[in-house]
């Protein structure tokens, strides 16, 4: 067992743990932050996707003792529901939600992507950016109308 | 009606449970956390078939943090479950089936030691020769899996003469087509958490399709008044059929009873999800069909089997729904048609979004297809002759007493771009070596359980001291959104706004019993439950708000979120809130039910496992396909979806049904399949099942029929599942189209689209398709 210090969602924390265990199950389990879910355990679905410095990774492959000292964003940290990210405004009014477990990773992802560009994305580039994230009910079109409308309300907002 | 009269029904309204999941603030079953828990595990049998002579727990029991070691020892009650017929053992005893059979349980302090504790629980096995072929299992040289035999069910519907028809066709199509074991893959794989409460109530949160069946399946087995048991079941990370069946409830249950009233939490792996999971059943589809010169179809005889794996759970059911199904929405006079369900070792088989309707749809679209190019007819102008319309008699002999949209779907069909404009996109490839075509299936799919099964739905309206309403149904929202439709429906009725209504559904204690959520049924079922609750709200509503004021009922009325009496004064408001007040002071109650039984059919057809069904929905698929002619590989580019899902209460999650299940039929068809060597999975989890990703999503555009059932709430049917059914014969007809080869084993895998387009060089250029 070791103390794991790190910031999450721009609040430090301390957490007493193995530094084997992952990031995700420090997060959901010492945490108390269980937006991010765990569906494969492997890296292959972004179910767990969280922001490690501003970069999003997948939180099933990352250890505890990784993260000693490192900023971690969940999708807690991305928007509540009494203040919302456009992200996730634009997840809700396009119906790019369904059973919604892979949502926060998605969401993530999305809000890591736009925030490293400046223009309303075509689908091809959104399908490069949200490759890694697995959905089994939508049909992921809403998704790509939901990322391109909350690129469009971003732009509109930063111009004003 | 017009569209304009209402505030919500046929509008695109989000889901209400949107902010809670876009947010990550939505608790699912395994997000709970609980004080002082502990965890539970389950030992998997590690032969597909094999004789159990011994099981020693002692080591595992020793071990230090280990607080219960269950065996079949341990079970109060009947040591079995299965949706129709209970017999899948909770805990095997004596034989195991398929290496997803549980045989002991443990409940420990961490994950780590529960796991070393399985691996000190000795079974001593005499392995036997696993039964892998679903045709071999059905002779006489391959042992009984079970007592009663390995044919599981045996269902047949006869109409007409096929032999006399047969001899004077003009034309007979002959082919055998093979589908593979697809994965639900639901993204949140099963567990959940079960509590021995300290008043003696046993609490079961885990995601599942019916939490009053899921009661019931635990309290036999552990002999326990069902009253005493609470399942919560919602929300759930995706089900689409595989939670329908018990997953991990009676582990929770019997564990949850030798904790010392410490929460038990199971969250299994992908890769212990893949093993004990229920698939979709592989079928062997033999399909001979017969028509005359001018496109009519006189004759079709099937002979389909499916592979239920080591236990029935829905198997007898899909079978069946299969077999109503496999001549089309046609009108066939003369059909010979069989279904057999078999037990092999092959895993476990259930039910599964389209329940056997997407493997035989596959078999008479082809044949559609082929027909169409062999009698030189448009492939729509040969459908169009063949549909049956509302009133028409069916393949089976079912006069069709419901709305019937698959000459809209195809008309519509017709009109569309992709379609009139389809030699041009064929032209249009993006390399010299890649082949586009265009596909086009129809297909339908019954709403609800059919003769012989219960059939209805029950809703609670609830007024609450905020005086908003609170609606009660207990089917689940698996993801389809029914929720959302069940706050519209409720709101519309109730003339407010819906941000006054709640749901709440999937919890014994919370909601009525309403049925499962399957068969396409729970907006129809309920939708029609709250319909009929409404009116018991609005009495309740209007005779206090008479009494508040002093005047007769008849001088109450409503408005927009209010009553208001009229008096010889004047008009004077009454809220639901005071109207709360004034119930709740009173000590009365404020609750009120609706009751639907759904409409059947009067007869079922004798042998058929319960055949006809009374309602179906229909959906017309097109796609556009370029097929790699290098590699083999086909990529879906755009997608047509023309559902008659009856009236439509809400285009954006229609929408979503229709793209979700056009993904799911594509990697069905062209990517997914459950790979079993000797009884054992291949396919471990994500890494070697290849789902489609967001950038395999081509262009999907739906456009639904303008149709109202009038049985129906606001005239809606059901959505669900038909929306991945054609697809699957659009994309083999596609690639047909595109590259000349006709695909008859599912998936479409790359190797196999080479393998055929090489096989169509080496011969000459006659016809290979036959």
């Amino acid at each position: 067992m070791k103390t794991i210090d790190f910031c999450v969602n721009g609040k430090n924390v301390s957490v007493i743990c193995s530094p084997a265990k992952t990031l995700l199950d420090v997060l959901r389990e010492d945490a108390g932050l269980t937006g991010s879910k765990e569906c494969c355990g492997k890296g292959e679905c972004g179910s767990c996707t969280v922001l490690l410095n501003d970069v999003p990774v997948c939180s099933c492959l990352v250890l505890a003792g990784q993260v000693e000292g490192e900023r971690v964003v969940t999708v807690e940290g991305i928007g509540t529901k009494q203040a919302m990210d456009p992200v996730q405004q634009a997840f809700v009014d396009e119906g790019a939600t369904q059973c919604g477990y892979c949502t926060p990773g998605l969401i993530v992802a999305s809000r890591a992507y736009l925030t490293s560009i400046g223009h309303v994305p075509g689908l091809d580039e959104i399908k490069r950016a949200l490759g890694g994230n697995l959905c089994r009910c939508t049909g992921y079109t809403k998704i790509l109308q939901a990322v391109q409308t909350a690129a469009a309300r971003q732009l509109s907002s930063r111009e004003l | 009606m017009k569209n304009s009269h209402f505030k919500y029904v046929g509008k695109r309204i989000p889901r209400i449970d949107g902010p809670e999941k876009v947010t990550g603030e939505l608790k699912y079953m395994t997000d709970y956390q609980f004080e002082n828990m502990v965890w539970g595990k389950v030992l998997r049998s590690s032969f597909p078939y094999a004789r159990i002579k011994h099981i020693d727990t002692s080591r595992a029991e020793a071990l230090a943090g280990v607080l219960a070691v269950l065996t079949h020892k341990d079970i109060p009650g009947f040591n079995g479950f299965g949706i129709v017929v209970p017999d899948q053992p909770v805990l095997a005893s004596d034989v195991v089936r398929c290496t997803g059979d549980a045989i002991a349980l443990v409940a420990a302090e961490t994950q780590e030691i529960a796991e070393h504790a399985l691996s000190l629980i000795h079974v001593d096995y005499e392995p036997l020769t696993p039964i892998t072929d679903a045709e071999f299992a059905m002779t006489d040289r391959a042992p009984f899996l079970h007592e009663s035999g390995n044919i599981h069910s045996h269902v047949t519907i006869k109409n007409g003469d096929t032999e006399k028809a047969f001899s004077e066709a003009d034309i007979i199509l002959e082919n055998t087509f093979y589908s593979p074991r697809q994965m639900h893959a639901f993204i949140e794989t099963e567990g959940g958490w079960g509590v021995l409460e300290p008043d003696g109530m046993l609490t079961i949160r885990c995601p599942g399709q019916y939490a009053y069946r899921d009661r019931l399946q635990i309290a036999r087995a552990l002999a326990l008044n069902p009253a005493r048991i609470r399942v919560i079941s919602n929300p759930i990370g995706g089900a689409f059929g595989g939670k329908d069946e018990i997953t991990v409830q009676i582990y929770l249950a019997l564990l949850a009873l030798h904790t010392d009233g410490r929460p038990v939490k199971i969250h299994l792996s992908r890769e212990e999800s893949v093993i004990a999971g229920i698939k979709r059943h592989p079928f062997k589809v033999q399909m001979k069909t017969a028509a005359r010169k001018d496109g009519t179809i006189i004759a079709n005889q099937v002979r389909a089997v499916a592979d239920t794996g080591a236990y029935a759970s829905l198997g007898g059911a899909v079978i069946a729904l299969a077999i109503e199904h496999c001549c089309g929405p046609y009108k066939i006079p003369n059909v010979d048609l069989e279904g057999f369900c078999v037990y092999t070792n092959n895993g476990i088989s259930g039910a599964f979004r389209g329940f056997g309707v997407n493997q035989v749809c596959a078999a008479i679209e082809t044949h559609m297809d082929m027909l169409a190019e062999k009698l030189n007819l448009d492939p729509i102008e040969l459908r169009k002759k063949n549909v049956y319309q509302k009133g028409d008699t069916s393949s089976i002999g079912h006069v069709l007493k419901t709305s019937v949209g698959t000459l809209q779907t195809l008309e519509t069909a017709e009109k569309c771009e992709l379609w009139k404009n389809r030699a041009l996109h064929k032209k249009d490839i993006s390399e010299p070596w890649k082949k586009r075509g265009i596909g086009l299936a129809t297909s339908f799919h019954a709403v609800g359980m059919g003769i012989g099964l219960p059939d209805y739905g029950a809703a609670t309206l609830e007024l609450m001291q905020d005086g908003t309403f609170k609606v009660g149904v207990g089917c689940e929202d698996i993801g389809g959104g029914n929720g959302t439709v069940y706050a519209q429906i409720a709101a519309e009725l109730l003339n407010c706004s819906i941000s006054s209504i709640s749901v709440v559904q999937g919890d014994t204690s919370e909601t009525i019993d309403s049925g499962t959520v399957t068969a396409s049924r729970s907006t129809y079922t309920g939708g029609k439950a709250i319909a009929a609750a409404v009116p018991n709200m609005i009495r309740l509503l209007t005779e206090a708000a008479a009494e508040i004021h002093g005047v007769m009922p008849e001088n109450v009325l409503m408005g927009d979120d209010e009553l208001y009496a009229l008096k010889e004064d004047g008009e004077k408001t009454v809220t639901y809130k005071d109207i709360f007040h004034y119930l709740y002071e009173k000590h009365r109650p404020t609750k009120v039910e609706g009751h639907f039984m759904l409409p059947k059919e009067q007869e079922e057809f004798k042998g058929s496992g319960g055949a006809p069904h009374h309602l179906y929905g229909y959906l017309t698929h097109i796609v556009l396909v370029e097929v790699d002619t290098m590699t083999g590989e086909t990529d879906v580019l755009r997608v047509v979806s023309i559902p008659d899902a009856g009236k439509v209460l809400n285009p954006q999650g229609l929408e979503g049904q229709a793209e979700g299940g056009a993904v799911m039929g594509i990697g069905y068809t062209l990517y997914e399949d459950v790979l079993m060597e000797a009884g054992y999975h291949k396919t471990t989890n994500f890494t070697n099942y290849i789902l489609p990703t967001i950038r395999e999503t081509p262009i999907i555009e739906t456009f639904p029929v303008d149709s109202a059932e009038e049985t129906g709430p606001f005239g809606a049917k059901g959505i669900g599942e038909v929306v991945m059914i054609p697809i699957i014969a659009a994309i083999t007809n596609a690639i047909y189209d595109a590259a000349g080869i006709r695909i008859k084993h599912l998936p479409a895998t790359p190797e196999r689209i080479f393998a055929a387009l090489k096989e169509q060089e080496a011969s000459t250029p006659v016809n290979l398709n036959e």
